[in-house]
């Protein structure tokens, strides 16, 4: 398939010495309303002096599933940072929806992470708050109306399929059944973008096929999907759209690939 | 706007009883920094009381001539209290003297009747309003022709002014020095309780809840456990008020000390202020670090 050099090849990433002020002399590429989330010549370097992406091009249409993949340290973390905007890049443009998230007002932050739903390793539920109140608390905190609350959790608890243990406590819920609440209470305000940063990590083979098969589902219902996974198997049995990170820089974008480069 | 403030409250007083063991500990500090923070203001009002009635006892005495007429006297007295720095005038006549001396001495009740008159002079005794005016009023009863002479009171005045400032000054620093490690002390417990409960903060910051959805809960939960530690201080004082108020005047050895209405209502408005202003303040700094990206 793609040959080590043609990859690397990419223009935007191997720009020639020679052209005068070569990042800004490209002219600024309108973007299309449908590309979700773009991300132009981002460089993060921290104030350590690591430097954990170098000069990434990425662009996400709506409807798209992308698998962030790459060995530990590559960036993949940096690079959902950035999109969350808990980080702000370096060098570069990170925009979702067209909005630019390094120009972002302080108080603009909050309302572009509603439209971002995003799940973790460790599920980040608070232990002593229903699956109910859980997700519930995401639409709490933001100002919703408590009138309001109630449908919206039972329809993401069916679309997870966890009507049943509403009331339970996350210490009754298996590993899985976690994952499914976090993945509940990220989909409540209707994401634009969902970011799922190792969702499989804590979990036995099986739930993990059970949380793949749940986001695909959420990606068929218009949802754009970018997961960071470790998970070689997952990726190449989907056949989705893989984008391979190492030491910082883009070193594969396919669609339709395996975990591994296979040529 | 409602419905923010009725979250915040109900999200303050959820989170207050679900970390039972951070928040009690964060009302226990709170309430043992108040006692100790009211306990020395309690012994600095009575130190105050104590300095303020010294000043009251301090006096100059101006002796008087025996040619002096009771007219002379009036005239004089009534001058004097015409005087604002004077409070009061007291009069001593020659046979008030003798008796206090007789009562003072009795022993040498024979050496005074031997004499072929009473030999103690009669006396003014002038209370000032403060005693370091009393170089003008000196020096007008000097010019005074019925005075012999006014006891020169410059040394002790300045012993006592110097004793004072040095209470004063002492009881000052050690008020901000102890108010200071209250604010530390609280403000870190607090902080103990807010970092306990980081995820919390990062899950509602991962879900998009603006700052103020963060910030107002924890600041009333501060209130609360202010409102709390001062409530149980303003008890345990009001519980104390007897054992305090009879060690206040066994301790000073001093007679008036008011104790009453006033100091207590303004202890517990201390107390009730100091303890709600660094719960919200200990709290508002503990979620600000979290608040700052």
């Amino acid at each position: 398939m793609v040959s080590p050099e043609t990859s690397d090849s990419k223009p935007s990433q191997n720009r020639r010495p020679d052209a005068p002020d070569a990042p800004d002399s490209e002219p600024p590429k309108p973007v299309p309303t449908r590309i979700v989330l773009a991300m132009q010549g981002v460089t993060k370097s921290y104030p350590n002096g690591r430097v954990a992406l170098r000069g990434v091009d990425l662009m996400v249409p709506e409807g798209d599933f992308v698998f962030l993949v790459g060995p530990s340290g590559a960036g993949k973390s940096t690079v959902i940072k950035l999109l969350i905007r808990d980080e702000l890049p370096t060098k570069g443009l990170v925009l979702l929806d067209g909005r630019d998230l390094g120009r972002l007002k302080r108080r603009d932050v909050p309302k572009v992470r509603r439209r971002i739903g995003v799940v973790f390793q460790d599920f980040k539920l608070l232990p002593n708050k229903t699956v109910r109140d859980n997700v519930g608390f995401a639409l709490e905190v933001t100002g919703a109306r408590a009138k309001d609350i109630a449908p919206a959790v039972d329809r993401v608890l069916r679309v997870v399929g966890l009507t049943g243990q509403a009331d339970q406590l996350p210490g009754q819920l298996s590993g899985g059944e976690q994952q499914r609440t976090a993945i509940a209470r990220a989909l409540v305000h209707n994401p634009r973008l969902f970011i799922a940063d190792e969702p499989t990590g804590n979990l036995d083979p099986v739930i993990s096929w059970e949380i793949i098969q749940l986001l695909l589902r959420i990606n068929e219902l218009g949802v754009t999907v970018l997961m960071a996974t470790h998970n070689a198997e997952v990726v190449t049995a989907v056949r989705k759209r893989v984008v391979a990170l190492e030491n910082g820089r883009i070193v594969r974008d396919e669609v339709g690939a395996a975990y591994h480069r296979e040529d | 706007m409602l419905g923010f403030i009725a979250f915040s409250v109900r999200r303050a007083w959820h989170g207050f009883w679900h970390n039972g063991l951070m928040s009690l500990a964060a009302t226990a500090t709170m309430i043992l920094m108040l006692v100790l923070l009211s306990g020395l203001i309690i012994l600095r009002t009575g130190l105050e009381a104590t300095i303020s009635y010294v000043q009251s006892e301090v006096q100059v005495v101006a002796y008087l001539k025996d040619s002096a007429t009771p007219q002379d006297v009036a005239a004089l007295e009534t001058s004097l209290q015409a005087m604002p720095e004077v409070s009061s005038v007291g009069y001593l006549s020659k046979e008030k003297a003798y008796q206090d001396f007789l009562a003072r001495h009795p022993d040498e009740a024979d050496v005074i009747n031997s004499l072929p008159t009473n030999p103690l002079p009669a006396s003014l005794q002038i209370n000032l309003a403060d005693p370091n005016n009393y170089a003008s009023v000196a020096t007008y009863l000097n010019k005074q022709p019925t005075v012999d002479h006014v006891v020169n009171i410059k040394q002790t005045v300045d012993q006592l002014n110097t004793v004072i400032n040095v209470l004063q000054t002492g009881g000052t620093v050690l008020l901000v020095v102890v108010g200071l490690i209250v604010l530390f002390i609280v403000v870190n417990t607090i902080r103990l309780a807010v970092v306990a409960r980081a995820d919390e903060i990062e899950i509602m910051r991962l879900v998009g809840a603006s700052d103020a959805f963060i910030r107002w809960p924890f600041i009333f939960e501060g209130a609360l456990v202010g409102l709390l530690g001062a409530g149980v201080t303003i008890v345990l004082l009001f519980l104390g008020q007897g054992p305090i108020t009879s060690f206040l005047s066994d301790y000073f050895k001093v007679l008036p000390i008011e104790a009453g209405a006033t100091v207590g209502r303004d202890i517990a408005l201390t107390v009730l202020g100091t303890g709600v202003g660094i719960g919200i303040l200990g709290s508002y700094l503990s979620v600000r670090s979290y608040l700052i990206r």
